[in-house]
């Protein structure tokens, strides 16, 4: 709106301008034009009235003179005045317009400088006026006799009353043309007004929509311009929208899949290290950091070096040259953790090339998995099979051999024969204690083991047992038994009991020092009871009692290593208490003996009874 | 008299081999350990060795190596009884020589045909008949 009022008044201040200088320029042409005129028509009279006698010009008495009709004749308005004057420049005889009095001017009285024209000032210096003034000599029958002088009034730029008329004439239709001109521009102008109003509000709303078209002609083109300026913006900006939806759709699906695959990975059982083609790592999960101990910000974007100080995880995780060896593999390592104990870990190594192109390559992928616990498994179990094989072939090879004696001696060694049967029995028994053990063991772990129980005498149960291993070996060990005959019934699968118990019998046996002393005892309170075997044998290391009913663990002590074993025993044994809801727990010194102690609820046997009844 | 020295930590084993080697007319002696074989060895000179593989303080295994590194110009045979069949426990034996495995359980009648077949073939046979 401002924008409009000013360039309406300055338009009207510019066609103020115009009009003054047209009318100067008027002005300034038509005194130009009459100063022309006055030299021209001054110099044509003076001439003409130079052609006549003094005598014709200067009026006799009684007679008017020439000048006098000349006053009358002229018709140009800026005549001023005519004057003949003598040589020494009086006036002979002067006409003049009202008001104006012959200047005083001499002539120089040279022949040349007879005919010319002059500006001079007029008289009265208020007047401000100059007269041009033409001369021309005079003569009386050929003699020189003065000078006839005419004078017209020089144009200036004031106004005068006269021309008044012609400048309102002309000045009137340029002044009210500029206010026409100023309405009609308003007029043409208020629908680009409306319309920039309406873009400044849409602006401010931050709209964009088509604007409805004023009804105006000169606008309509521009207009539809616009319109199609519009529609077409319009339609990209649907298009970007869209796509702009789009993106953050697939942007929000992308995070979602890449946390979900982040997840993953983080939770994945197995450590995964990602190795760029710097060697440096790109990504790690949790379990990465602890199976290496090694916090992940370490890791990432380092080199192995920087991290890593084993000698020999640095080999299998630094590739040198990355095009020498494209090949997955695998290799596992024992790292002694901080704390003393040992990891074997399986490092698997597997390249990761470029999508499109097989033979670039963009790093490796390392998963790294703890395989303590199978190799350990591994471990044993071949020992396992090693003690098993022997101890099943030992009591084979003694019977061979002694059957085989038996055939070729013959009967008539009555001695060595009873011998010879007795060891064959005695093997024989030998070698079914261990098939049941290995058979009992394999079944529970297969789940096929059914408790078959029965209500049993605790204290006849075992003496029984504890006799069978006491006895014939007086000489090496002393044996002490102390079970009270009160003792409550139990409710217990007693063939599988027995295997518990005499494995804790046969190694205390085993275990003993020569002389040691080994005890069995059993005590009864309202809701358990406890069995008690006990040694002074070489006791069980510390660090060796918390796997000493691990399946096949076998201790590294060199007393318990001269004793064959298979690792089995004492994990039957706990495996069974535990299915009489009991409990097997070992206390030992080393040196000074072993006490292990199966304590039976007796609740739990009562709610069996109950079951039972 | 050809000397045989067993060693093997089961006594019935012990025995009934000492009874069957002697009646052939060997000298036997028998030990229950690789320590107490390696022990007599030093003294009794013996023309064989007959040991098992596991036994406490020291195993077959051992005793053999033990030999092998300390006595390079020994003359003695050696048998080993075992439980396995598979080459790979028979590995550590590979550098040794005059060596040989019988598997168990061991034919008495076999295993004096092998001595009997030794002391045949070795030049200085010292066996008595």
């Amino acid at each position: 709106m401002q924008i409009n009022q000013r360039f309406g008044l300055t338009m009207i201040i510019a066609t103020l301008l115009v009009m003054v200088a047209t009318v100067y320029i008027l002005f300034d042409y038509q005194r130009g034009n009459r100063e022309d005129l006055a030299r021209a028509q001054g110099l044509d009279l003076a001439r003409l009235l130079s052609g006549m006698s003094w005598n014709e010009l200067v009026p006799q008495a009684d007679k008017k003179g020439l000048l006098a009709v000349l006053k009358q004749g002229q018709s140009n308005p800026d005549f001023a005045y005519g004057a003949v004057v003598d040589i020494d420049g009086r006036v002979a005889t002067e006409v003049t317009r009202s008001g104006v009095i012959v200047p005083a001017g001499d002539i120089v009285n040279e022949p040349t400088s007879w005919l010319g024209q002059r500006v001079l000032p007029a008289n009265d210096a208020e007047a401000r006026v100059e007269f041009i003034e033409t001369h021309a000599p005079v003569f009386n029958e050929g003699v020189h006799k003065g000078f006839i002088r005419l004078g017209y009034l020089r144009p200036g730029l004031s106004l005068s009353y006269s021309e008044m008329p012609f400048l309102a004439t002309v000045m009137l239709p340029i002044f009210l043309l500029v206010p026409f001109f100023y309405f009609m521009l308003r007029r043409e102008i208020k629908p680009l007004k409306d319309i920039s109003q309406r873009f400044e509000e849409l602006a401010e709303q931050g709209g964009l929509e088509q604007i409805a078209m004023p009804p105006s002609e000169v606008l309509n083109d521009f207009m539809e311009q616009v319109s199609g300026y519009i529609d077409a913006t319009q339609t990209r900006l649907e298009v970007l929208n869209q796509e702009h939806e789009d993106l953050t759709m697939s942007s929000k699906l992308l995070t979602y899949k890449s946390n979900r695959v982040d997840a993953i990975l983080q939770n994945f059982p197995d450590a995964i290290l990602v190795i760029d083609e710097a060697g440096e790592v790109s990504y790690t999960n949790a379990k990465t950091e602890r199976l290496l101990g090694v916090e992940a910000n370490a890791m990432l974007g380092r080199k192995i070096r920087e991290w890593c100080d084993n000698p020999e995880i640095i080999p299998l995780l630094t590739f040198g040259d990355a095009k020498a060896n494209l090949q997955a593999n695998q290799d596992t390592v024992q790292i002694k953790l901080d704390d003393g104990s040992e990891k074997s870990l399986q490092f698997s190594v597997y390249p990761l090339f470029t999508p499109n192109n097989e033979s670039k390559i963009l790093g490796r992928l390392v998963v790294i998995r703890d395989v303590s616990e199978s190799h350990l498994l591994r471990q044993r179990q071949a020992e396992f099979i090693s003690h098993i094989s022997h101890e099943l072939k030992t009591p084979l090879n003694v019977l061979s051999m002694y059957s085989e004696s038996l055939l070729t001696e013959g009967t008539d060694n009555e001695a060595y024969r009873i011998e010879a049967v007795n060891v064959i029995h005695d093997e024989v028994e030998r070698l079914s204690t261990l098939i049941n053990n290995l058979l009992a063991i394999n079944q529970y772990e297969l789940g096929g083991v059914v408790a078959q129980r029965k209500h049993v005498r605790m204290h006849e149960f075992l003496e029984d047992a504890f006799t069978n291993i006491s006895k014939g070996k007086a000489e090496c060990c002393e044996f002490e038994l102390d079970i009270p005959r009160e003792m409550s019934m139990v409710y217990i699968d007693k063939d599988l009991f027995r295997i518990a118990v005499n494995n804790l019998l046969t190694n205390a046996v085993k275990y003993s020092q020569p002389g040691g002393k080994i005890s069995m005892s059993a005590s009864e309170t309202e809701d358990s009871i406890e069995i008690v075997v006990s040694d002074e044998g070489y006791g069980i290391a510390e660090s060796d009692q918390k796997q000493i009913f691990n399946k096949f663990f076998r201790s590294t002590d060199d007393n318990i290593r001269q004793q064959t074993g298979h690792g089995l025993g004492l994990s039957l044994a706990r495996q069974i208490v535990q299915m009489h809801h009991g409990d097997l727990t070992c206390s030992s010194e080393l040196g000074k003996g072993s006490r292990f102690v199966i304590r039976l609820e007796k609740v739990s046997t009562q709610i069996m009874d109950a079951m039972a009844s | 008299m050809s000397k045989i020295l067993i060693a093997d930590d089961e006594p019935h084993v012990l025995r009934v081999l000492k009874l069957s080697l002697e009646k052939e007319g060997y000298t036997v002696e028998t030990c229950s350990n690789g320590k107490e074989a390696l022990a007599r060895l030093e003294q009794a000179h013996p023309d064989i060795l007959i040991t098992d593989i596991q036994m406490p303080v020291m195993t077959g295994e051992e005793l053999c190596k033990h030999i092998a590194q300390h006595m390079p110009k020994r003359s003695f045979m050696i048998f080993v009884l075992t439980s396995r069949t598979e080459i790979e426990h028979r590995e550590w034996s590979r550098n040794i020589g005059n060596l040989q495995f019988l598997e168990k359980p061991v034919s008495i009648r076999n295993l004096v045909e092998k001595i009997d077949n030794y002391f045949a073939s070795a030049p200085d046979s010292r066996r008595v008949s």
